[in-house]
């Protein structure tokens, strides 16, 4: 049966990639990323206050409001609300969406074990999430870079990060913070994935990842508990920013990646538990 | 092929299967009769490993479906009341996907398999694209691909129309003969199941209420319809006598065994009773079905 592992992975991403809502989040984002630096190219607001921000450093603005900074700048709004929203929603799809439909009656009429089945979609979700951020970054760059020059990187968040990079080392902790982001991505997929596995409608599932991460969330930026902020989900998933902090805090990064990796896991086994033990009805 | 022992499912405080005991044997075309909800689908999903039974041991192929359901299913093909499919992929990719479920299958298979319930020439259209009856014979290709010793067939004539239902009989008829397969059709139609099915079993709220040959149905204790001048006397006479052992309606007795009708008139005559007719009733699945029904189980008749 292992030789029959990448076929039903294979299968996993034909029946993912053939429908149509699997391309919403791509497609929002192409229409994010070109709404956000086509209003930062024509618009003066954000860019004269990177400008300040820049000079008031004592760095030239001009070297450092590039194509990068740009994509950088766009990836924030989008990897904090749009992402999660389109892989928790691919996530609510995969076991719960072929229970309405009924597949999921006529595939466990087979001879695959529920286990086997649930790791398959898990992993296909994973895939996904990954092509989704890999799109987000390279769609980002491509964009900022038809209206902006080439050049260094500047990333600031008030209060949390100010980090400055020529072009080629900014390039390298743009892929790496990628690299990094594709971990928050399954780990949500992953969360709405265990709600799917509940005998529950598609729509439920993606609503109550998206409603554990956006409490997750506004707990941890209340400030009576900025204190235990590391207790909350979000402060780990968002983690990929960390790349963008000189020097990159490798200690931090390591704790919350394993901590994230921890976090898939149990969504991963009490999915798998309660799948196990549920009954498969029409 | 399957064998329930005393199985039983509850739903929270709702027993669907109630103490089910049921023997699929070999070779068979067998039925499983009831009215919706009587608790056909939970025990075909409970011998597919799809329903965790409370209680009770499920036997599938000689293999036991709660601890060893791989092995248990790997010759079984299944079809379920409404044929649902990716219908954004092709025939093919469908079949293609659900094979690799089971076990390795080459694209030989899966054309014989397309030829064999002549979905040839339109495999590679997107399943939106299927007419019903195009779609029953789709999840007909997909049960058959893993070239299945036992078939189950949950509700297969539900939504189809005439032409649907006799092409789904001839069909069923044609894998028995010529694939040989032992096949579990549960329906509440009871004209197909009689057409169609050499075993019976009738559920009804959960429990089985009959289970034996569709020919005993047929060979059950013959009702006669019997009139005559003073039907309450005959009646009581014939009791006396042992002749019949029931009666109904005013004008049906139901004859003991091993007694003929020719008994019965003589009986009468000797008596001095007028009878103007005697006619035996034929019995058909539905009557059949009906007295089980109204009387709730099987003990009174059988």
């Amino acid at each position: 049966m292992v030789n029959m592992f990448f076929p039903q992975l294979r299968n996993e991403l034909w029946k993912l990639f053939g429908k149509k809502r699997t391309y919403i989040g791509f497609l929002m984002f192409l229409l994010a990323q070109n709404v956000i630096v086509v209003l930062f190219r024509f618009t003066n607001g954000p860019r004269v206050s990177m400008q300040r921000t820049l000079e008031g450093n004592g760095y030239l603005a001009e070297q450092f409001i590039s194509g990068l900074t740009v994509a950088t700048f766009m990836l924030f709004p989008i990897a904090y609300i749009l992402m999660p929203l389109y892989v928790s929603l691919v996530g609510g799809d995969l076991v719960a969406k072929e229970a309405e439909d009924g597949t999921l009656r006529m595939i466990l009429a087979r001879p695959i074990s529920r286990l086997r089945l649930l790791l398959v979609k898990w992993l296909a979700g994973v895939i996904f999430s990954a092509l989704l951020v890999l799109a987000l970054g390279l769609f980002g760059l491509l964009f900022a870079s038809v209206w902006f020059p080439w050049g260094g990187l500047f990333v600031f968040v008030p209060g949390e990060l100010f980090g400055v990079f020529d072009a080629l080392s900014g390039c390298r902790q743009y892929a790496l913070a990628h690299w990094v982001m594709v971990t928050k991505a399954s780990t949500v997929m992953g969360l709405a994935f265990m709600f799917s596995c509940f005998n529950v409608k598609p729509a439920a599932a993606t609503i109550l990842a998206l409603s554990f991460v956006f409490v997750n969330f506004i707990m941890q930026n209340i400030p009576y508990f900025r204190e235990l902020q590391h207790w909350f989900l979000t402060y780990h998933l968002n983690v990929w920013q960390s790349m963008f902090a000189q020097p990159v805090p490798w200690w931090k990064l390591g704790q919350s990646l394993s901590i994230l990796l921890g976090f898939n896991l149990t969504f991963l086994v009490v999915g798998a538990t309660v799948f196990q033990m549920r009954d498969i009805k029409s | 092929m399957i064998r329930l022992r005393n199985v039983s499912k509850r739903f929270g405080s709702r027993l669907a299967v109630e103490d089910l005991t049921l023997h699929v044997p070999a070779g068979e075309i067998y039925g499983l009769l009831g009215h919706n909800g009587a608790g056909k689908s939970t025990a075909i999903g409970i011998m597919l490993g799809q329903v965790w039974p409370t209680a009770g041991e499920v036997l599938v192929c000689g293999h036991d479906v709660t601890a060893r359901r791989q092995q248990a299913l790997e010759k079984v093909g299944a079809i379920f009341e409404t044929p649902v499919f990716y219908d954004y992929l092709s025939g093919w990719r469908n079949l293609e996907i659900l094979s690799h479920y089971s076990a390795p299958t080459p694209a030989q298979r899966i054309r014989e398999v397309i030829d064999w319930v002549g979905l040839t020439g339109r495999e590679l259209s997107k399943v939106q694209t299927y007419s019903h009856g195009m779609r029953a014979r789709l999840a007909l290709a997909q049960a058959l691909l893993p070239q299945p010793e036992l078939l189950i067939l949950d509700e297969p004539g539900n939504g189809l129309d005439p032409e649907g239902i006799h092409e789904m009989r001839q069909t069923i008829g044609r894998l028995h003969r010529e694939l040989g397969l032992t096949i579990l059709l549960s329906s509440h139609l009871l004209n197909e199941v009689e057409q169609i099915c050499t075993r019976i079993a009738v559920m009804n709220q959960g429990k089985k209420v009959f289970d034996g040959a569709l020919g005993e149905v047929k060979k059950d204790r013959a009702w006669v319809r019997l009139r005559v001048g003073d039907f309450s006397r005959a009646v009581q006479a014939l009791r006396q006598e042992k002749i019949i052992t029931d009666e109904r309606d005013g004008q049906w007795v139901a004859l003991a065994q091993n007694v003929g009708t020719d008994q019965l008139v003589r009986r009468l005559v000797e008596q001095g009773m007028a009878v103007y007719e005697v006619a035996h009733e034929e019995q058909t699945l539905e009557n059949f079905y009906l007295s089980l029904m109204k009387n709730d189980g099987p003990s009174r008749l059988w």
